[in-house]
């Protein structure tokens, strides 16, 4: 089975595109594809807790997270050192090394970026 | 080897669909390449909006990506729940919505992430233009 890894980089709050990234990622798991989510830049604030956003800031996508192993979706990886330690964060991310964050685009036959 | 596009950007604030556009020109010119089909999502479902009248001094990108499908009758799927949230309706969704008008151009239709889906597992390679 080809695995796919979704990759975030764009904050949940200006656009649809994280929104958009995370469906995908959502369909993907509910036809049974294997894959995985990693994050970067300003996408990485869909980690932080204690989120409250308006309707006009956008959806609660933090909400999301939790739901993620229902869909056979397991592994969301974060580059390692690149959130502050002050900061509190959806637990069940996997921190990656700078090797291994770069490898870690070759392991999948497709990786889409939002 | 067979390919599939997968257009994210937007038509105006991108080149995602000129590029795709490009290359896809340059795969169909090759017998060694088959495109099974093209999936627009995000902001690039705005360009099957047939309402859109671009300078008639500005390439028609629409016109030009439903020239290109018909001549090599190719599908061009658009991501339905990110083209109704935009406004590029078809005629079933109007009546679902209960609307008076549609705005799908001709050529294009609106189909599921699944579709995408499909397409993953039977090509060699997606390729994303962002």
């Amino acid at each position: 089975m080809k695995k796919t890894l979704i990759h975030l980089t764009t904050s949940p709050y200006t656009g649809l595109a994280c929104k958009e990234g995370l469906d995908l990622a959502l369909v993907l798991g509910t036809f049974e594809q294997q894959v995985d989510i990693c994050l970067s830049d300003a996408a990485t604030a869909l980690l932080f807790v204690n989120q409250d956003p308006s309707s006009e800031h956008g959806k609660q996508l933090h909400k999301l997270l939790d739901g993620l192993e229902f869909y056979d979706i397991n592994n969301v990886f974060i580059e390692n050192n690149k959130l502050t330690n002050k900061t509190e964060i959806w637990p069940n991310t996997q921190a990656l090394n700078k090797e291994e964050w770069h490898s870690l685009f070759s392991k999948y036959e497709h990786v889409f970026r939002f | 080897m067979r390919y599939a596009l997968l257009i994210t950007g937007s038509p105006y604030q991108s080149k995602a669909c000129h590029s795709a556009l490009r290359f896809l020109k340059a795969a169909l010119s090759s017998s060694d390449h088959v495109l099974e089909g093209v999936f627009f999502y995000q902001d690039a479902v705005l360009i099957g909006n047939k309402l859109t009248q671009p300078p008639r001094d500005e390439l028609n990108l629409t016109a030009a990506w439903q020239s290109l499908a018909k001549e090599h009758q190719l599908p061009l799927s658009l991501c339905i729940a990110a083209s109704v949230r935009r406004g590029i309706i078809d005629e079933k969704e109007s009546q679902r919505y209960e609307l008076t008008e549609s705005s799908l151009a001709d050529g294009f239709q609106l189909e599921g992430l699944g579709r995408l889906v499909e397409l993953i597992n039977t090509t060699h390679k997606v390729i994303q233009f962002r």
